[in-house]
């Protein structure tokens, strides 16, 4: 298949210009050779995931997104990997064309987007423990609590059932919360979890029936504005099923072919052999480390900078005697500290675009978390200009300083000596916090653990060694602060 | 005789409802010292810093050589206000009772910001009257330090420099040994002398009544907000005023 470069695709996130880009102009007809966003999981195998041995983004549903992308003419398509829950309000918010993800056909979702015909017909199967025998049919359901992602057809059908949902990120942390015993069954497709079963060598977890008799269709998912790009893809799946590709596609990760109607059982038996936890993590070493080059670090540096200019500004605002600046500036701190950094994310990112302000991912997650610091750094820094003793504003001002003057050249360095231990804390929090973008489409360090995570099942290790990541650049900003302290210390008042 | 270089008069000042000053009059001729002298709560710092426009009195007038703020007048806006007390302000340096040094600066960096950074003065020569300042209070070779590194007695010399460092036409003095530990006075009090017998007009608040009465051309006492007494050096050793002698007797017994 073909290799994709994913490091030009967290480049192209990064720089947000495919994103702007991309902006359907024109469609007339087909071969315009434009650039499709298509936004899938990555961490759903078979159908979509990443292969640890060349990184390559890959699976049944990347493939027929592939397939189709060359039969109707388009560019390759530019992926942007979510966790499921993500993908809908990023279609809605315009920030992706279409979604390849095993998305099921239902009357809510037809009303709302346009769909394709299927690639994949499934049916829906009961999963429990090893150990629990009398959970067979959705009518057993009732009163259970079902691990399932939040807006997945499924997690409709278990609610349906009676059950309780509690939300997740993807099939493999539900199966996970199974085993553990926090949660009492899963409602999924068969195929995902005969994958699940196959490559993890797994007797933790069985299917014990199966959820109604409906058969499942799931095809792709393209908003009510794309409907030309719709069709087009629409057409190219009905000549890929009829020139056997889809069937190729099909046998190569399923044994049968799921693209036709009542298709045979499925075979997942795979190459993919469980890995041990020390190539897992020799695996993800290096993509963890350039998430964390092209992701948490610049994030961290760009958004600190950012928030300590904002965090001037307010404090100076706030400090002013003029209601005018300083009222907006109080409402603003308080606003920042008194609403949760993700739900500022999450505003900035999904909510934004309906006002038809659409900011790209690593903008929008920069702008926002340079906000959160910068309300906390105003605080931290107007506290630290009010400790700088008045006896400093009065000498300045009888050797003739006009205010600002005095506050540039006397107050201020000194109030930034002050504020190096607090300011610091802050700085190790917001590397911390950036782990939080992974919800607005930005690859980071820990969404590459989490990549990892779902391939392997390996969640103590990976994220024991997102967790080292983590630790070693603080200790580092760390070992830096002591220095600058050092530095600025030479003088004590 | 010819136009004194301080005049203030009719100075008034409250905090809050409690009156600090009731109406001060003064004049000091070019090259003397006043001494300032009073209980505390007398409106004695108060006057010195009126003078400076740290406080800004309710009414009166402050004027050092052709420099002059009417309080009492409502300013005609505030820009002009505002060059008025630059004006005003640009004649005199403070010292004061807790130095109030610059810590983030060397000791040269503390004598040349005013004339560098607010009267734009060339560095180098900033920087050469400088180190003769420090010469002249006995801290030669002490440019690089930084005030932590220096004495409570150091300290305080440098901010009589860093007073001189402006070339103003008056040094305004705010207790300036009352913060140090008693062996450290005489050494600052030793420079405030030679800066009186080389000619530099001064206004001191200070409690050092024996010094005071070595370098005073002149003795305002002050008792609730108002000159109670004032006259020569004599007045220290032969106060007409019972408030005046109570206040000497009570500080010189406590020597």
């Amino acid at each position: 298949m073909k290799t994709r470069n994913r490091v030009l695709a967290i480049l192209g996130v990064l720089l947000g210009l495919s994103a702007l880009l991309a902006t359907p102009a024109h469609a007339d007809g087909e071969g315009d050779g434009r650039v499709v966003r298509v936004g899938t999981e990555g961490t759903y195998p078979p159908f979509t995931f990443v292969d640890p041995s060349n990184e390559d983004l890959t699976g049944y549903d990347i493939e027929v997104m592939d397939a189709v992308a060359k039969e109707a003419g388009w560019s390759e398509p530019d992926y942007v990997q979510s966790t499921f829950d993500a993908l809908f309000p990023a279609l809605d918010a315009g920030r992706i064309d279409v979604i390849a993800n095993q998305v099921t056909i239902n009357p809510e979702r037809e009303a709302r987007y346009l769909f394709t015909r299927p690639y994949t017909y499934s049916r829906g199967v009961i999963v429990t423990a090893a150990d629990t025998d009398d959970i067979t049919s959705l009518e057993d359901l009732k009163g259970l609590t079902a691990a399932q992602s939040e807006t997945s057809n499924w997690a409709q059908v278990a609610r349906d059932a009676g059950a309780k949902v509690q939300s997740v990120e993807g099939f493999a942390q539900a199966a996970e919360l199974l085993v553990q015993g926090r949660v009492d069954v899963i409602v999924n497709d068969n195929i995902a979890v005969l994958d699940y079963l196959a490559s993890t060598g797994s007797d933790d977890i069985k299917i014990t029936g199966n959820a109604g008799d409906e058969i499942s269709r799931q095809a792709l998912v393209f908003p009510q504005s794309q409907q030309q790009l719709r069709d087009q893809a629409d057409q190219a799946l009905e000549r890929l099923g009829a020139d056997g590709t889809l069937a190729d596609i099909s046998e190569k990760y399923f044994g049968a072919d799921v693209s036709v109607e009542n298709p045979d059982e499925v075979d997942v038996t795979t190459d993919r052999d469980p890995r041990s936890w020390g190539e897992v993590l020799q695996d993800v070493a290096w993509p963890m480390l350039r998430g964390a080059i092209l992701g948490t670090i610049p994030l961290t540096a760009i958004s600190f900078v950012a928030g300590l200019l904002i965090g001037l500004a307010v404090a100076l605002a706030r400090m002013s005697p003029s209601r005018l600046l300083s009222a907006p500036a109080r409402f603003y701190i308080s606003l920042i500290r008194g609403t949760p950094l993700l739900v500022q994310l999450f505003i900035f990112f999904y909510g934004f675009p309906q006002v038809g302000l659409t900011l790209p991912g690593f903008l929008a997650a920069c702008l926002a978390l340079s906000l959160n610091v910068g309300g906390y750094a105003a605080e931290i820094i107007r506290a630290s200009i009010l400790s700088v003793p008045r006896g400093q504003l009065e000498a300045a001002t009888t050797i003739g300083m006009e205010r600002w003057q005095a506050m540039r050249r006397i107050v201020l360095p000194q109030a930034a000596r002050i504020a190096v231990p607090p300011l610091s804390n802050s700085l190790l929090s917001l590397v911390k916090d950036t782990s939080l973008v992974s919800v607005v489409l930005v690859t980071d360090l820990f969404r590459e653990a989490q990549n990892a995570a779902a391939f392997s099942q390996q969640y103590l290790p990976l994220y024991m060694f997102a967790a080292l990541y983590y630790w070693v650049i603080c200790f580092a900003l760390s070992v830096g602060q002591g220095k600058l302290e050092k530095r600025l210390g030479r003088y004590a008042v | 005789m010819s136009t004194p270089l301080i005049e203030v008069h009719g100075l008034a000042k409250s905090f809050g409802d409690t009156p600090v000053l009731r109406g001060v009059d003064f004049t000091a001729a070019s090259g003397t010292a006043t001494v300032l002298l009073g209980p505390s709560g007398s409106g004695k710092t108060t006057v010195l810093r009126s003078m400076n426009v740290l406080e800004t009195p309710d009414a009166g007038l402050v004027r050092i050589g052709d420099a002059s703020v009417d309080f009492g007048e409502l300013p005609g806006d505030k820009a002009t206000r505002r060059r008025e007390i630059r004006a005003l302000r640009s004649r005199s340096g403070m010292v004061f009772q807790s130095h109030h040094l610059f810590p983030h600066k060397t000791v040269l960096g503390n004598l040349i910001e005013g004339p560098v950074q607010v009267q734009g003065r060339p560095e180098d020569e900033a920087v050469a009257d400088a180190r003769q300042l420090l010469e002249q209070v006995g801290l030669a070779g002490r440019e690089d330090a930084r005030p932590a590194d220096l004495s409570g007695g150091q300290q305080q010399r440098v901010g009589i420099a860093r007073a001189l460092a402006l070339k103003p036409d008056v040094v305004l003095l705010d207790e300036p040994t009352s913060a140090l530990d008693p062996e450290l006075v005489g050494e600052v009090l030793g420079v405030v002398r030679d800066l009186s017998q080389q000619g530099w007009t001064m206004v001191i608040v200070t409690h050092e009544v024996r010094f005071a009465r070595d370098v005073c051309d002149q003795v305002l006492f002050l008792d609730g907000g108002v000159v109670a007494e004032r006259g020569s050096a004599e007045v220290l050793t032969d106060p007409q005023h019972e408030r005046t002698q109570q206040f000497l007797r009570r500080v010189l017994e406590a020597r």
